[in-house]
């Protein structure tokens, strides 16, 4: 609050101070005082009411910026009403008073829709858990089929479990520190991971995986790595060329470590390039391909951002795509 | 033969795997009952033990404490639980690895080989591979026929034990990939196609050019 704000807003009391004291002034002129004696108490007057009106507005803006500073510090705004100090004056406790109630009314619907958001997670955490268990069986029993159906059967299946995994680390995103587990681990064990978990669909498509240089420590979540790894790798198989190769190699960067995957895939239109992290966003190529949800690169940079990864994508259309992630030095994982 | 003890509550999943388990050559043993698993491990004498999470009654982590002092086989924990507190806790808790579902049974098949390994109750492999006229030996990398022999390099000598294992039947490129993609080396068509090449140009030195044939279109015979 600035003093032009307060006098401004003060501008009615002030005025009306003003008419009272011309008026007395009037009064005692007509009623025969000394003007010497009425310029004196003229002064006094003046003295007066500017002391009491600047008291007022130090007081008021104390008292505002102690509410700010209260504000501030809190981590969820809403529950302000309940943090501050008893209020001065009947208006202002009365004005608390609603406003604490509109508060208190507020914090039942946020703990009410994240009481219903936190079992929709648990629910879809389990659903997931107990889907797995007939995926695991269906498996099994391909394996007596003989080979191009049984070929074909675990493709469709391991879409299901595509789609399924992203279902899983959606609702996980919603609350990450509940599973975030950041260690100590080797990049190669994440390559080599997420390449076992897309097998049969690089073998599929006939795709050549190269590595190069993954003997680099990173300090991250594994099982997040190896699915926003996963999500790429999926990429670049849906949306490859004549003869694809997905090459998959890492650098140190100081203290950073950078993982470029690139594949020589059909690539992105450059006006595209720009929305493919957005949900929902499938490109030209993901339409007339089919199948396409537009959520995995969603979910990779939501991920990333809980991990602190950086993450970047660059692409020649039609000659191929690279996806750079940038583990972050473990100095700089205490803030995440 | 090493015994594979199964625990898992599900049964389709439970009677194809111990059905897969059997044809690798393993013996299984089966758990149906949930109750005092332990004595039943101690009375069977298990080489290894699949252990799921999710069980009827005591769950697979306590289970696996005691089992441990049950009986002195190493534990791989199958399970659909993927967080990473869980796998933590599993391995802390005395399990030798730790496998989520749904798992691909080349994959299942290999990490249940190594934990055998290291637990030093792999199975005696038969290392001799007959077919015909040929001979392989598996520990030594040899191939001979007629008192020829020749020495094949680690992708040769997996493709020619598919083809052996299979012999008479179409093998697909795809099924040979797949029998050659091992954790770190990545084979892929092309590669394939070279050890091929080298592989016939050795049975050409032990005078049998003509071993594999090409199906068009299917695969390779042998």
């Amino acid at each position: 609050m600035t003093l032009r704000e307060f006098l401004s807003n003060r501008l009615k009391c002030i005025a009306l101070q003003v008419i009272c004291v011309g008026l007395a002034t009037l009064f005692l002129f007509t009623t025969g005082t000394q003007p010497g004696v009425l310029v004196i108490l003229l002064i006094v007057f003046l003295l007066v009411f500017l002391t009491v009106n600047m008291l007022d507005f130090f007081q008021q803006r104390a008292r505002l910026l102690e509410l700010k500073s209260i504000l501030d510090g809190l981590d969820r705004k809403y529950l302000f009403t309940e943090c501050v100090p008893q209020p001065k004056g009947l208006f202002e406790q009365r004005l608390f008073d609603l406003v604490r109630l509109a508060g208190r009314d507020m914090t039942g619907a946020v703990s009410d829709a994240q009481a219903s958001q936190r079992e929709y997670r648990e629910y879809v955490e389990r659903w997931v858990h107990e889907i797995k268990t007939p995926l695991t069986a269906a498996r099994l029993i391909c394996r007596e089929l003989d080979g191009g159906t049984r070929r074909k059967l675990i493709a469709e299946l391991s879409q299901i479990e595509a789609h399924v995994e992203r279902a899983l680390f959606y609702a996980r995103a919603e609350n990450p520190e509940q599973d975030c587990l950041f260690r100590q681990i080797e990049l190669e064990e994440i390559v080599v991971r997420a390449i076992e978990n897309h097998r049969s669909l690089l073998i599929q498509n006939c795709i050549q995986v190269e590595t190069e240089g993954l003997d680099c420590i990173v300090y991250t979540d594994e099982k997040w790595a190896v699915f926003i790894l996963g999500q790429l790798l999926q990429n670049a198989a849906r949306y490859r060329g004549e003869a694809p190769v997905i090459t998959i190699s890492a650098h140190a960067l100081g203290k950073q470590v950078r993982l470029t995957v690139s594949d020589n895939g059909i690539g992105i239109p450059a006006h595209e390039l720009p929305r493919v992290f957005d949900r929902g966003f499938t490109g030209s190529s993901g339409r007339s391909r089919g199948g396409s949800t537009g959520m995995g690169l969603y979910l990779c940079r939501k991920l990333s951002g809980f991990l602190g990864l950086g993450l970047e994508i660059a692409s020649k259309e039609g000659k191929q795509t690279t996806v750079t992630l940038t583990f972050p030095a473990k100095e700089n994982l205490t803030k995440l | 033969m090493p015994k594979i003890m199964i625990i898992e509550d599900d049964p389709a999943i439970r009677e194809e795997l111990a059905l897969l388990l059997e044809n690798e050559g393993y013996t299984t043993l089966v758990i149906t009952k949930f109750t005092d698993i332990p004595a039943q491990a101690a009375q069977e004498h298990p080489n290894l033990i699949l252990l799921d999470i999710g069980l009827p009654g005591k769950d697979g982590f306590s289970l696996c404490a005691a089992l441990r002092k049950a009986v002195p086989a190493p534990v791989i924990f199958v399970t659909s639980r993927d967080a990473g507190a869980d796998e933590v806790r599993a391995l802390s808790l005395g399990g030798d690895d730790y496998i989520t579902k749904p798992y691909s049974v080349p994959v299942l098949l290999a990490r249940i080989k190594a934990v055998l390994r290291r637990s030093g109750s792999g199975p005696e492999q038969a290392d001799l591979l007959e077919a015909g006229e040929l001979r392989l030996s598996l520990t030594k990398g040899v191939v001979s026929s007629g008192g020829k022999a020749v020495e094949l390099s680690r992708n040769e000598l997996q493709i020619l034990a598919c083809l052996m294992v299979h012999t008479g039947q179409i093998v697909s490129r795809a099924d040979l990939i797949d029998a050659l993609w091992d954790n770190q080396i990545y084979i892929d068509d092309n590669t394939l196609s070279v050890n091929m090449t080298r592989l016939r140009g050795k049975l050409a030195e032990i005078g049998l050019p003509d071993a594999i044939k090409t199906r068009r279109g299917m695969g390779y015979q042998l």
